[in-house]
């Protein structure tokens, strides 16, 4: 087991690449104190479970009863919640230590941890010796920090907290791709359960028929132990499935010879970096050579995952947001005359552009004369991507191998430039559709970009075969060895802390 | 092809005409209204009714899609049956910590502003759509 | 008053006569009336969540975290619930959907918590029903019709919570004790015409709820509450724009309101107006509908299929899974078969069983424990069920009303009246000194009827010689009379058993004393 103090280390280790506002948001208080109650339990012997002691962050639109729960928007600063969600809570019933909230984009509605009101998560590769080596800046004169590049998101800062080795792990949310992503542009493992085996109860919504909860580490062995505590029935969530779940330790896969590994052709999206098109190759023939059957495979529909989750998303989110008035907690404006105006008022001062933006075309879609048009025809689009994925499945495909992202990550300065939907548009590109099918997806990081920047691959398994999946993760990870991120600045203070990746890995 | 930036342009276009283009249709000047009175959302300025335009522009890639027959999916649980609790009495009797979090309240009741007032029409309300009438 | 006196045209028949000479010519008005009903439903916590269902309790110490709707709550749905609407829904002769689905309705409001209610808009969990109920005409119990009105769909949908508007500090209180207790919903056709009609519909429903307990229907507990769709035509014509008129909350209103808004329609309509699709209040006080101020005609409520709760599935016999933990499993079949008799039943029962009349097994139907009552004294009794009935509803319930009893508090027991019962039908005791010893024991004091008779010497007189006595003193003492009964006129007889009576101070047997004077007078 990971050795008492692994948790103090790890947290001194993350204050460098923070700097500021970025990867936490500042609250880490209530973990310290989680902490020492951890401490107190374990010496007597007596590990509250497999995470005793063991230090996880969790995205900020979790639940945390007590601690400030405030998914990066003006509307919930300062809400302490009365209860902890039921993932947090299986957390500490098995000893983790909650090290602190991280930063998001505002209810997780982005795909760069920029647009959240606590400011940008910087990616704590931005401080890597990888990343200084070989980017160049556009003139010598440029300021250094213009040059930090994004986490991608919106669980950004959970991808920079274990990117970073402030935790062991984090949890993130996934409904168009959010862990997985910034689990790609931070060089971590982050994997999106089938939707339906952990609950979401405690998890502030986004979109109720694709939110997971994701699940990000150093090592797929990780996220199988994470997940082994995460899933099954959840009294409080009707959407979580009542067969039961059993952990389960993952095999070294041996030959791969049996595995079929899908490659489904209209991933070769617009705007898929040359660089991680050479990496999909490369990595399609690994499989070939290691005895794999290597077949392409068709999604035809799955070029309208985007637009059909669009739809889909901001009609969810007008529905979902309605809440937030001011009443009964959150955020309240001081207009008196009205209900409504004091509802109106509260709600264009406790939003951000891009959530009032997702509201007001939500709720465009589901007017009377628009309903049939848009949110239906687009729950109708919805079932043709899935049942793509059903028909590849059965045609004897075992797991789909994709990109996750078109590029590494962006720098800030240049990310900035296109709106929210857009970006987001070109970024959930590649995860959207398995959220569409409620598919288990999985980020495994493969290599570094010529930026020296950490690029990831997908793969994309059957539902409720989250083992199988993991399995074949994990075997392609021993292959392809993905280098670790050499922080400089934590080297001088902490030379040690890489030493506990080892240690920290479960397995 | 149109960009919609183009047609809807900044607040100075916009005014005088009565409604803004979206996706080749128009979004009238009442529709925008009943959204900010439906949706208790105000679109700010400008950027903010061309966001919508692009995104029911963005829409209506929808319609490309033959979609004959096929049945709208709600949720990839449609063929799980749903959870039933037993009818017992397990929660509640947490006034206290339901309140903590209201910034008004009287004695053990949340408080609101006076009900039963709709937002102000159009002319007297405080909106970037009464420019553009 | 104006108003009321002229309903009584609409009370029964199906028109309306137009009272303006302008539109004489016209064709009569046929009003139509349709009603959607929100009946609370009888359980022990709410309908997504687990807090208490109570009808009074402190401000907000009902409420969960879902019923305030914090963020990252969900909802989970309570199996009671739906085997409540399961059972309304076979008692009103519906189809029971073996897939329903849940639906948001979004509009704010203060005591609307989520900004949405959770409802089955598109498929509902009961459909294509019918309530059979009766009323009489012109008021005479005598005269019964039965009618039927078609339900078109049982949904269930979440409670509100309540708003206390204080209008002095200019501030809305809200409590959500209530926000999330389930309702079904019960929305039947138009097909009825009169308030008097629709009030009857209501009270069979009302009965039929109570009867399977999925709801108490108590109106003045607001656990019934109905809204009314009102409109006018003439014959032949398409439906009229219709009203809807809320804040009805006694069955007395209900007639009231509806008839009151059926009139406005007409004479609106007859004097060149014309009516609004819009919403009305019933004002109890001034007795007559006002507008509401509200959204109805911009309102929009964007219907959205609720994401967090999968299609509910029900079963029967035939389709139950094999292998599902039951618990998970509501049977159709099952229900109906447990199903209690329903009220039209019963009434055909007590009608059967007892040779009562028609009207008067809706009487016994109507008050709560009525029947039961009447059932327990005809068990205790050798009296004749139809001679029963007779001081169940003329004495029993006429005390209880005019006392504001209900069945259960009447100090007399049905054993006490079986004992009284038995006495006269035993012929101890006359039906005058009867109904003598029955206002003795309304004083409640403990007193057996017998002890009441032996105290007040009801006691019918057993000793033929001494009543032949009194008969010859009264034949003896009315010579003019003895005289007219032998001329031919057998009506006076009557004149001298109530001498006799009298003499005997309600003591004797009128049967015994006719033919005790008979026998002496043809001698």
């Amino acid at each position: 087991m990971v050795p008492r103090g692994v948790a103090a280390r790890w947290r001194r280790a993350a204050t460098a690449p923070g700097k500021g506002q970025g990867s936490l948001g500042g609250r880490e208080e209530a973990a310290a104190g989680r902490e020492s109650h951890a401490a107190c339990l374990s010496p007597a012997g007596q590990p509250l479970g497999i995470l005793d002691g063991i230090p996880i962050a969790v995205k900020d639109n979790f639940n945390t009863a007590g601690i400030e729960t405030t998914c990066a928007s003006n509307m919930l600063k300062g809400y302490i919640s009365p209860y902890n969600a039921t993932v947090v809570q299986k957390l500490l019933d098995q000893g983790a230590v909650l090290l602190g909230k991280t930063n998001l984009d505002e209810f997780a509605m982005g795909s760069g941890s920029t647009d959240g009101v606590f400011g940008p998560v910087r990616n704590p590769w931005s401080y890597s010796k990888q990343y200084k080596e070989k980017s160049v800046p556009k003139s010598h004169s440029e300021d250094k920090e213009s040059n930090w590049v994004i986490t991608g998101g919106s669980s950004g800062g959970s991808a920079a907290a274990v990117s970073s080795f402030t935790c062991f792990a984090a949890l993130g949310s996934d409904t168009g791709g959010s862990t997985r992503n910034p689990a790609a542009h931070c060089g971590v493992v982050g994997l999106k359960p089938t939707y339906g085996l952990i609950s979401r109860h405690g998890l502030i919504p986004l979109v109720n028929s694709m939110d997971v909860p994701g699940i990000l580490t150093r090592c797929v062995d990780d996220a199988a132990v994470l997940l082994g505590s995460l899933a099954g029935h959840d009294p409080k969530d009707s959407t979580t499935i009542q067969d039961d779940f059993k952990p389960f330790e993952l095999p070294n896969l041996t030959d791969v010879s049996k595995l079929s590994i899908g490659i489904p052709k209209e991933y070769h999206a617009p705007g898929l970096s040359s660089e991680i098109l050479a990496l999909w190759s490369k990595a399609a023939d690994l499989f070939r050579k290691a005895g794999a059957k290597v077949v392409e495979v068709s999604l035809p529909h799955t070029r309208y995952s985007i637009v059909c989750y669009h739809v889909l998303c901001t009609a969810e989110v007008a529905s979902n947001m309605a809440r937030f008035d001011g009443l009964e907690y959150g955020h309240r404006s001081d207009m008196k005359d009205s209900t409504e105006s004091m509802y109106a008022a509260t709600r264009r001062e406790g939003f951000n552009d891009v959530v009032r933006g997702r509201i007001l075309s939500g709720n465009y879609f589901l007017l009377k004369q628009n309903y049939e048009k848009y949110f239906v025809k687009a729950q109708k689009v919805r079932r043709l991507i899935a049942n793509d994925f059903v028909k590849v499945f059965r045609s004897g495909v075992d797991i789909l191998l994709t990109p996750t992202t078109l590029s590494d990550a962006a720098p800030y300065t240049e990310f900035i430039q296109e709106d929210n939907r857009t970006r987001s548009a070109q970024d959930d590109i590649l995860t959207q559709a398995a959220n569409m099918a409620g598919l288990p997806a999985i980020n495994v990081p493969t290599a570094l970009s010529e930026r020296g920047l950490p690029v990831g691959l997908q793969f994309i398994g059957r539902s409720f075969q989250e083992k199988q999946l993991l399995t074949v993760a994990k075997w392609f990870e021993k292959q392809v060895q993905f280098p670790m991120i050499q922080l400089e600045e934590v080297k001088k203070h902490d030379s040690d802390v890489f030493h506990h990746q080892k240690s920290a890995s479960l397995s | 092809r149109d960009k919609p930036s183009a047609v809807c342009g900044v607040s100075a276009e916009a005014r005088g005409c009565r409604g803004y283009r979206a996706g080749g249709g128009k979004v009238s000047v009442e529709v925008l209204d009943h959204l900010e009175h439906l949706a208790l959302v105000d679109f700010r300025d400008a950027e903010g009714v061309e966001r919508l335009q692009k995104a029911i522009q963005f829409a209506d890639q929808l319609h490309e899609v033959n979609t004959n027959g096929v049945e709208p999916m709600d949720s990839v649980l449609e063929d799980r049956c749903l959870y039933l609790r037993e009818d017992d009495v397990t929660e509640g009797n947490c006034t206290k910590e339901l309140l903590e979090n209201a910034r008004e309240k009287v004695e053990e009741y949340f408080v609101a502003p006076p009900g039963n007032i709709p937002l102000p029409k159009l002319e007297e309300r405080e909106t970037f759509l009464q420019g553009s009438q | 008053a104006g108003r009321g006196r002229r309903r009584a045209s609409g009370l029964t028949g199906v028109v309306v006569r137009p009272h303006s000479s302008r539109s004489a010519h016209l064709a009569p008005w046929v009003p139509v009336v349709g009603l959607e009903i929100h009946a609370q439903i009888s359980s022990n916590s709410k309908l997504f969540s687990g807090s208490q269902v109570q009808f009074a309790a402190p401000p907000n110490s009902l409420v969960s975290f879902f019923d305030a709707s914090l963020p990252g709550t969900l909802p989970v749905l309570n199996r009671r619930c739906v085997e409540a609407a399961v059972m309304t829904g076979l008692a009103l002769n519906c189809s029971i959907n073996k897939k329903s689905l849940f639906d948001r309705k979004h509009y704010f409001y203060a005591d609307l918590p989520a900004g949405y209610q959770i409802t089955q808009q598109r498929v509902p969990i009961a459909v294509n029903g019918s309530l059979s109920y009766s009323l009489c005409i012109d008021n005479k119990m005598s005269q019964m019709v039965t009618k039927t009105v078609r339900i078109k769909q049982i949904q269930l949908e979440q409670d509100s919570g309540k708003s206390l508007h204080d209008d002095t500090r200019s501030q809305t209180l809200v409590d959500l004790n209530r926000a999330g207790v389930g309702l079904m919903e019960v929305v039947m056709e138009p097909d009825m015409c009169c308030g008097e009609e629709a009030a009857a519909a209501v009270r069979e429903l009302q009965l039929i709820l109570q009867t399977l307990g999925s709801s108490q229907a108590v109106m003045a507990e607001g656990q019934l509450r109905v809204d009314a769709n009102v409109s006018v035509h003439h014959p032949g014509e398409p439906y009229g724009v219709r009203t809807e008129v809320k804040n009805i909350n006694s069955m007395r209103f209900l007639a009231k309101a509806i008839d009151y808004e059926i009139q406005r329609q007409i004479e609106e309509l007859e004097n060149g107006g014309t009516i609004l699709n819009e919403t009305r209040a019933f004002d109890s006080k001034l007795g007559c509908t006002v507008p509401m101020r509200d959204k109805e005609g911009q309102q929009d409520y964007r219907f959205m299929p609720e994401p967090n709760l999968p299609p509910l599935i029900l079963y029967d016999a035939k389709s139950l899974p094999a292998n599902m933990n039951h618990q998970q499993v509501i049977n159709i079949d099952w229900i109906h078969e447990r199903l209690p008799d329903l009220p039209s039943v019963k009434r055909k029962k007590l009608v059967e069983q007892y040779g009562i009349l028609p009207e008067h097994s809706f009487t016994l139907l109507n008050e709560d424990g009525l029947a039961e009552f009447f059932e327990s004294v005809v068990k205790q009794t050798q009296m004749k069920p139809k001679k029963v009935i007779g001081w169940i509803l003329k004495d029993l319930l006429s005390y209880l009303k005019q006392h504001s009893l209900t069945v259960k508090e009447s100090p007399v027991s049905s054993f006490l009246l079986a004992d009284l019962l038995n006495l006269l039908e035993k012929k101890e005791i006359s039906s005058t000194a009867a109904k003598q010893v029955l206002a003795e024991l309304w004083k409640g004091e403990g007193k057996t009827p017998l002890e009441i008779v032996k105290e007040q010497k009801l006691e019918l007189l057993q000793d033929q010689k001494e009543l032949e006595q009194i008969c010859q003193a009264v034949i003896d003492g009315h010579e003019n009379e003895v005289m007219a009964i032998k001329a031919g006129n057998p009506k006076v007889l009557n004149k001298l058993i109530g001498l006799v009576q009298k003499k005997t101070q309600g003591r004797s047997n009128p049967v015994l004393v006719k033919q005790l004077l008979e026998k002496k007078l043809s001698g």
